[in-house]
């Protein structure tokens, strides 16, 4: 196993964890989102899918290690890029300005990182380490949204993760080598709709159940 | 041609040889033509000072025309300046305005301590391309040249990679100071020719390794190295290179 | 002070050019089977100095580590890459015939022997043609992406005037892809810890023991330190002395200082006064200039050489109506127009600019116009061709050539003499071998365009790992230490104290001031046209000039630094000393003959007269001291093989 430590160890191959798990996450995202397109289909169609989805049981079991080991993966890789490019410049620049190739995802990956795992742990204390027995998710979830500065983090929180995202899409092809002068402006916009997708799909949840329901 | 001049600012970062530290200091230069190179108005600035019995600014340079890859400073937070697929010693003043102020820099990079000035230590980009940037061929004994036909557009892709001039602006410019843009072109360069296909995966893998040691940061897909780079290498180069090299690892 | 110069025909002993006997087409092979060989399991008891790293220097040094031998290589820049082989566009001669078009070896021998105005040893000239295939070969299997047609193989074309198509060429960077290649050979034997790398090193001395080269004392550029180096051999490929004339299209640290060190030391300097002098350049703008960039050749393939009629017309070229525009080459010359040859070309341009005809702000410029062209094929077809040369030349001047005609004039380009070699590429100093443009070469009074990179390469791949064997497999070398030998500790002292006296100047001037003087004096006086009434001028000119360096330079910082201006300092030193040389060896060749035009000799059409019966030799110089007029000696040239005749381009 050597090779393969000396390889997940070496510049790309930590960049390929990142790909990967980054990956996974991006299809997680795409199945969470379309779970809770449910809401927008009345509590009663929301609570069935919940329903629905618990009846899989071990899957779902399943799933949620695996998303746990795929965010550990993530979560200390990137710490540790974050870490090695941070040292990479000891001496930074008194001026330094953009070239164009940066984007406003691109430059914040770490720092929306961050952010990410801070709403999610939140975000699990709040929807899914809950009592269910006493109350549906969906009161959970209405409870939640009533208090308005929560609602304000959720939607911050939304649009973060579609900040990262923007970036992180089309770079985990670079990453795995499908870059292609033919379909890489497809990636590319298909990355930017996947984020704005996921922003506007989520993000008007609290709308929603706060003034709709 | 133009006759208008102009007067600029400098502020010049100055750092002695051996010494951890520099700072910026600020110089004039005066009665700049437009059609001289940004080098060209340091040897002005730089003669003053030499009259004025200070010791002039260190810089690289030598071909002055943008191949040899010796020149380059950040020039007002740009690699090579701001005008686009262009070396600092090419960069004219005429895209500069009278009463500028311009802060110049040297490359900065773990991988590059600065020696002096703007003069920093590039010796780690050699030390990458011997951990496998070649064929091994030795002199004599090679096919006729012709025996291998190569498509037109396969030699002009690997040209296009090959012209890399090794001036480590992509160092510069990336936010992590990763230098896979140098090693993405000379992977390129050689994996595309059927020569190099033979060692490639030895190479990708040696190359990788060592520029890993050598104290680059790692790519992150910001692009900045595409956008400085004088010479338009594409971060295609570079994908490339990741398709290589985890090629080479798991087959 | 005409130099003494001796008529009479006998072979100076020390002049032995080792020309192997037999049949031209023989000689090669024959010699290298009679050449000693080393027994390879005592190569590496050898240590070789290579100082320079371009196309000749890199490939040698991988070369020879390849075979076995210690190399340790020198240059002066950061890396070995950025030698200033980097810089070369057009493209590689080599008489492959791949184009079908009539090449052979022979041909291109006789091109460059006639190109060169029977001026060059055919022997070498033969040698080079010959190899230039395997160059080709070998290149193509290191990776270099040569421009290939749709079938899948290498495209070739004319160039330089030559009347077939024998340039391989990488779009307009030929040169840089070529030294890329030699470089990473070389990087490969410094993985392998056969060669041993010394960037940012300058040679200062050449250390002779027991009349051997044996050594050489550097100055690292980083900490000023002086070192020592030792071997049983030193291979110079130090590059051309254009520089000496300021303003040229060389690299700014190109220059004649390790060639002038050996010069010092015995090593006999042949044709110095042979410089070509490219007649497509962009202008000079300003004093502050630092540099002349040169435009390709190939541009003359398709623009139109023009000034306007009248002498100091300040019209913009396009109020200039048809009928007032002179095309004076065309005129001139109606069979090869403006294709003709470079020395030609540049001639006559300074010409018409003496004349008063020169355009642009300096008017020291003409026109190269593609107004012709572009109505002819379109724009598209003509940015197909030029578009990368177009880009350039607006990035430097800010014009637009599709828009306004080109600006050229003829910039200091490439040094055909250099220090002589016989046919093994051996100085006069044993054990002392130069390659490359440092040499005197294969070039005779003018090279032909895409011929340096092969005499380059050959020089390096594919001469001197034969003829080095054979001198070391002949000598038997005493014991020689760079530490503790004497004639090391000599060296040292003399770089140090040459270092000290710059230094204790202290003068007034900066170093660049004096670079500037002497580079006009050249120009003016030793450039396109000599006479020897301006020569002598130049001559004391230049000695004035010298002593005057040494009286009011002023050189910031100190020794044991980076001190740049230090570099320049010793640099221009020891232009200012090869410029009489140079100056010397004009005033003796009372002929013209390439880019040595002596207006004395001209016949009636204003072209090169050549003295077969008189100049038909090498002329190498030997050093004779300090403000010493150095002593000519003389290689006779027999040709054998061609017919020596007069250059026509009509
Ligand atoms: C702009 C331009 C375009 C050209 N285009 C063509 C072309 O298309 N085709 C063609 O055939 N030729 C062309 N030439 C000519 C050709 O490029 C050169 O003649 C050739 O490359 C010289 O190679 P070299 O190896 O002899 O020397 P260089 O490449 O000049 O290398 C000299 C080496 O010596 C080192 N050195 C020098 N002095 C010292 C010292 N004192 N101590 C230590 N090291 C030292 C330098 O660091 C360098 O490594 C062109 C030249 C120029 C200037
Ligand atoms: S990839 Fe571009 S920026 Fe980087 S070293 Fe090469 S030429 Fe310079
Ligand atoms: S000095 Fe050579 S690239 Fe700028």
């Amino acid at each position: 196993m050597n090779w393969f430590t000396a390889f997940l160890g070496s510049s790309i191959g930590k960049k390929l964890l990142m790909a990967l798990t980054g990956l996974g996450f991006c299809f997680f995202l795409f199945i969470h989102l379309i779970g809770n397109l449910t809401l927008y289909g009345g509590k009663n169609f929301f609570l069935s899918y919940v329903e629905h989805l618990h009846a899989l049981g071990p899957v779902i079991i399943i799933a949620e290690c695996g998303l746990l080991l795929f965010a550990v993966i993530h979560v200390t890789t990137g710490a540790l890029l974050f870490i090695e490019n941070w040292r990479a410049r000891p001496v930074g620049y008194v001026m330094k300005k953009n070239a164009g190739g940066r984007t406003l995802g691109s430059a914040t990956m770490p720092y929306t990182g961050f952010l990410i795992l801070t709403f999610i742990t939140i975000h699990l204390l709040n929807v899914h380490f809950v009592d269910l027995s006493q109350q549906t998710i969906f009161q959970v979830l209405q409870n939640i949204f009533a208090f308005f500065p929560y609602v304000v983090f959720y939607t911050l929180a939304v649009i973060i993760v579609a900040i990262h995202v923007s970036h992180g899409f089309w770079s985990l092809f670079q990453t795995l080598g499908a870059n292609h002068p033919k379909y890489m402006p497809f990636i590319h916009g298909l990355g930017i709709c996947f984020s704005l997708i996921i922003a506007l799909g989520f993000g008007f949840i609290p709308a929603y159940i706060r003034f709709i329901v | 041609m133009t006759t208008k001049t102009i007067n600029l600012t400098l502020k010049v970062w100055r750092q002695n040889r051996g010494e951890k530290k520099g700072k910026l200091k600020t110089y004039f230069a005066k009665n700049i033509s437009g059609d001289m190179s940004f080098l060209e108005m340091i040897d002005v600035v730089n003669e003053d000072l030499t009259k004025n019995r200070e010791e002039p600014i260190a810089f690289d340079h030598d071909c002055r025309e943008g191949i040899c890859g010796m020149c380059g400073a950040v020039i007002n937070g740009r690699a090579h300046g701001h005008e686009k697929e262009t070396t600092l010693c090419q960069l004219h003043m005429r895209h500069f305005s009278d009463g500028d102020t311009i802060v110049i820099e040297p490359w900065r990079s773990r991988a590059f301590p600065i020696i002096k000035d703007l003069i920093v230590d590039r010796s780690a980009l050699d030390r990458i391309i011997q951990s496998g940037g070649y064929i091994s061929v030795n002199t004599g004994g090679a096919p006729d040249a012709n025996a291998i036909p190569i498509a037109r557009e396969v030699a002009e892709t690997a040209f296009n990679a090959a012209a890399c001039i090794g001036c480590g602006a992509c160092v510069a410019a990336c936010p992590n100071a990763s230098a896979m843009l140098f090693v993405s072109a000379k992977i390129s360069h050689l994996a595309l020719l059927p020569q190099g296909r033979i060692e490639a995966a030895k190479r990708a893998k040696a190359m990788v390794r060592q520029m890993d040691q050598l104290g680059f940061g790692n790519c992150s897909n910001e692009t900045e190295c595409e956008a400085e780079c004088p010479k338009g290498i594409s971060i295609i180069n570079i994908a490339r290179l990741n398709r290589e090299f985890l090629k080479a690892e798991l087959c | 002070m005409t130099p003494y110069v001796e008529n009479d025909q006998k072979i100076d002993t020390k002049l032995d050019a080792k020309v192997p006997p037999g049949p031209l087409a023989g000689k090669w092979d024959q010699y290298r089977f009679d050449l000693k060989l080393v027994n390879p399991a005592n190569k590496k008891k050898f240590d070789i100095i290579v100082v320079g790293t371009g196309l000749a220097g890199a490939s040698a040094a991988a070369t020879l580590a390849e075979l076995g031998y210690h190399v340790k290589n020198f240059c002066i820049q950061d890396s070995p890459r950025r030698a200033h082989s980097i810089a070369a566009q057009g493209g590689i001669n080599a008489a492959k015939n791949y184009s079908n078009d009539g090449d052979s070896i022979w041909r291109l021998f006789y091109d460059t022997i006639k190109g060169g105005d029977f001026r060059a040893r055919e022997a070498n000239v033969y040698r080079l043609a010959q190899i230039s295939n395997h160059i080709i070969d070998h290149c193509v299997a290191q990776g270099i992406p040569f421009a290939r047609d749709y079938g899948g193989f290498l495209d070739n074309r004319s160039f330089g005037g030559a009347q077939v198509s024998r340039t391989f060429y990488a779009k307009g960077q030929t040169g840089q892809q070529l030294l890329l290649g030699a470089y990473s050979a070389l990087m490969r034997q410094v993985a392998s810890g056969m060669v041993k790398m010394f960037p940012r090193r300058e040679m200062m001395e050449l250390v002779v023991v027991d009349g051997r080269a044996r050594g050489i004392v550097t100055r690292n550029l980083i900490t000023g330190e002086i070192e020592t180096y030792d071997g049983h051999a030193v291979v110079l490929a130090t590059g051309g002395y254009g520089n000496v004339f300021n303003l040229s299209t060389n690299a700014m640290s190109s220059n004649v200082t390790a060639s002038f060190r050996a010069y010092k030391k015995g090593a006999y300097f042949a044709n110095p006064c042979f410089t070509q002098i490219h007649p497509t350049c962009i202008p000079v703008h300003g004093t502050f200039q630092s540099k002349l960039t040169l435009m390709s050749e190939s541009l003359r393939n398709d623009g139109r050489v023009w000034v306007p009629k009248k002498p100091g017309d300040k019209r913009r070229a396009a109020d200039i109506p048809e009928s007032e525009r002179d095309y004076y080459l065309e005129n001139k010359y109606p069979s090869f127009g403006n294709l003709v040859p470079r020395d030609v070309a540049s001639r006559n341009a300074k010409e018409q600019c003496d004349k008063g005809k020169g355009v642009g702000e300096t008017g020291l410029a003409v026109y190269l116009d593609f107004e012709d062209a572009i109505n002819r094929y379109g724009e598209d077809v003509v940015a197909g061709k030029y578009g990368n040369l177009f880009e350039m030349y607006e990035k430097i001047t800010g014009e637009n050539p599709y828009k306004t005609p080109m600006m050229i004039y003829p910039a200091v380009h490439y040094a055909m003499g250099g220090l002589w070699v016989d046919y093994n590429l051996m100085s006069t100093i044993d054990g002392l071998f130069v390659l490359g443009e440092a040499n005197f070469s294969d070039h005779g009074a003018n090279r032909l365009g895409a011929s340096a990179l092969m005499q380059g390469l050959a020089d390096g791949y594919f001469i001197i790992p034969y003829t080095i064997g054979g001198y070391l497999a002949e000598t038997t070398f005493s014991e020689v230490h760079a530490q503790n030998s004497d004639e090391f500790k000599k060296g040292v002292e003399a770089v140090n104290n040459r270092i000290n006296r710059l230094l204790s100047v202290n003068g007034n001037r900066t170093v660049a001031d004096f670079h500037r003087k002497l580079g006009l004096i050249l120009w003016d006086h030793c450039g396109m046209s000599r006479n020897e009434e301006d020569l002598l001028k130049a001559k004391s000119m230049v000695n004035a000039l010298k002593h005057e360096f040494w009286k009011d330079v002023y050189i910031p910082g100190i020794g044991k630094d980076l001190n740049q201006s230090l570099e320049n300092a010793g640099r221009v030193a020891d232009f200012l000393e090869f410029a009489e040389l140079m100056i010397t060896d004009a005033l003796a060749r009372k002929e013209s003959c390439g880019c040595h035009f002596n207006t004395a000799f001209q016949t009636e059409e204003n072209e090169a007269r050549r003295d077969d019966e008189n100049f038909c030799h090498v002329a190498a110089w030997e050093y004779a001291g300090e403000e010493k007029d150095p002593v000519f000696h003389k290689e006779p040239l027999e040709f054998e093989n061609v017919k020596l005749s007069q250059r026509s381009y009509k």
